[in-house]
């Protein structure tokens, strides 16, 4: 009896982890309209608008934790700010006189800002309601799918920059693979300038633009956006952080320049999807 | 399949099997919405915790090896399919770590109290090693020092220190005999 027992118990795990394999060889086999993906959709369509709740309902809590969290890097970040205030000051009096002359010239020279986003686009507005917690993906889950116009590979903002772009989608609720991801890579250009490059995420959460030549000049502090070049999935010019490192090896064909992001992306909550 | 708890490898009279079956699916959907939307806003040095495989082993403690693996199974496969991540892998890291853990269960004397904050301190080294192991087989950055020293045991010390509280829960839950050990330790 309990030999038999033993061996059903056996069985089962074997059994199971034989599902596991299979299911994850089938995921990656099949194309992205295959029933493990449509499996997904719909569970995730039935399980969207409890973790929608979910995440409301946490907002508060999460808040008060956040804000707990904030006041300790506060106390440690103190003196570091103070420096930093000094020169903030300095360049604050540096881009007025800057933006006084760039008035001067705009109204000379009539031209016109070119908007971020071209005129055929659409904003969206989204919440992020779940996000892989694991070092391995970074991702989040947000509210709105294709019941809402968002397509595959569109790309998501917030008031500060670049997010990401849409990954896997479902009627009610769209994955997105943040910039820090290791799978993302954007065409980015650097300003001023115009340096090309390709920036990618990490496992570590850290960005940096790769493939950018050495006979470029690229400076920290310098502005990093999307190129928006043809086939880029991304419009043109929207913000993705400043240049905080650039280092050159003789060995290495390219020069590395890491990025700091302007969206913080422990913080996500409201974002935007840019539909076409 | 058994669903009536068992220690030590006595087996006891349990609940009604369907009861079981509702508290399981309870247990589920509350590790579901827990990893996926409370787990990524507790953050220590950048790892997070990981509800599913403390419930997870929670409940193979409580139930036993097999009840554990398709327990482990579904959620893991399911947190996976809710975060879009491939399908697959959590299922076989959480069958694993069911099963472990209720034959660790079935085979050893449960007296000592700690015995779920060891057994969830095991369980997320063996998870977060065989997670690594399946990334480097996706042919994904798998940085040793950074994940040894930024994943695996910040995630473990925080699975650990959330084991006792969600132990008693999921023991609450799932009622039987044997009753908090961790608060006697």
């Amino acid at each position: 009896m309990g030999r038999r027992r033993a061996l059903r118990r056996r069985l089962v795990a074997v059994i199971l982890l034989l599902l596991s394999v299979a299911l994850l060889t089938l995921y990656f086999r099949e194309p992205s309209d295959g029933p493990v993906h449509h499996a997904q959709e719909r569970a995730l369509r039935l399980v969207a608008p409890l973790q929608d709740g979910t995440a409301r309902v946490i907002k508060p809590f999460r808040d008060s934790w956040n804000w707990v969290a904030d006041l300790f890097d506060a106390q440690s970040q103190n003196g570091d700010l103070r420096a930093e205030v000094e020169r903030l000051r300095q360049q604050a009096a540096r881009e007025l006189a800057l933006e006084r002359e760039n008035d001067e010239l705009r109204g000379l020279m009539k031209v016109r800002d070119d908007p971020i986003f071209p005129r055929d686009v659409t904003l969206v507005n989204a919440r992020v309601i779940a996000r892989s917690p694991t070092a391995w993906y970074s991702t989040v889950t947000v509210n709105v799918g294709t019941d809402d116009g968002v397509d595959l590979y569109d790309a998501v903002v917030n008031g500060q920059g670049l997010v990401g772009r849409v990954s896997s989608l479902s009627p009610n609720a769209a994955q997105v693979t943040l910039l820090t991801d290791q799978d993302s890579y954007v065409d980015s250009s650097i300003l001023p300038g115009g340096a090309q490059g390709l920036l990618a995420g990490s496992v570590t959460g850290d960005i940096s633009l790769q493939y950018v030549d050495k006979s470029q000049r690229v400076e920290r502090g310098q502005v990093v956006v999307t190129s928006g070049r043809t086939a880029s999935i991304y419009v043109k010019d929207i913000p993705i952080g400043t240049v905080s490192e650039v280092a050159q090896q003789d060995v290495e064909l390219y020069q590395s320049v890491s990025v700091v992001p302007y969206v913080d992306f422990h913080t996500l909550d409201l974002v935007m999807v840019v539909t076409r | 399949m058994s669903l009536t708890p068992r220690i030590g490898g006595e087996v006891r009279h349990g609940p009604h099997v369907g009861l079981d079956l509702v508290r399981l699916f309870g247990a589920g959907l509350a590790a579901m919405l827990l990893q996926t939307t409370v787990s990524p806003h507790i953050g220590v040095l950048g790892a997070h915790p990981d509800f599913v495989l403390i419930i997870v082993v929670c409940v193979a403690l409580l139930r036993g090896a097999e009840v554990g693996a398709v327990f482990g199974f579904v959620v893991g496969g399911l947190v996976s399919v809710l975060l879009f991540e491939p399908a697959g892998i959590g299922a076989f890291v959480m069958v694993t770590i069911g099963y472990l853990s209720g034959r660790y269960a079935e085979t050893v004397d449960l007296s000592p109290g700690l015995l779920p904050v060891i057994a969830v301190l095991a369980a997320s080294l063996l998870g977060g090693a065989m997670y690594a192991l399946a990334q480097f087989l996706l042919e994904r950055q798998v940085p040793t020092y950074y994940v040894a020293t930024r994943v695996l045991v910040p995630m473990a010390v925080l699975n650990t220190l959330l084991a006792a509280p969600v132990y008693l829960v999921v023991h609450s839950l799932f009622g039987g005999e044997h009753h908090a050990r961790v608060l006697e330790a």
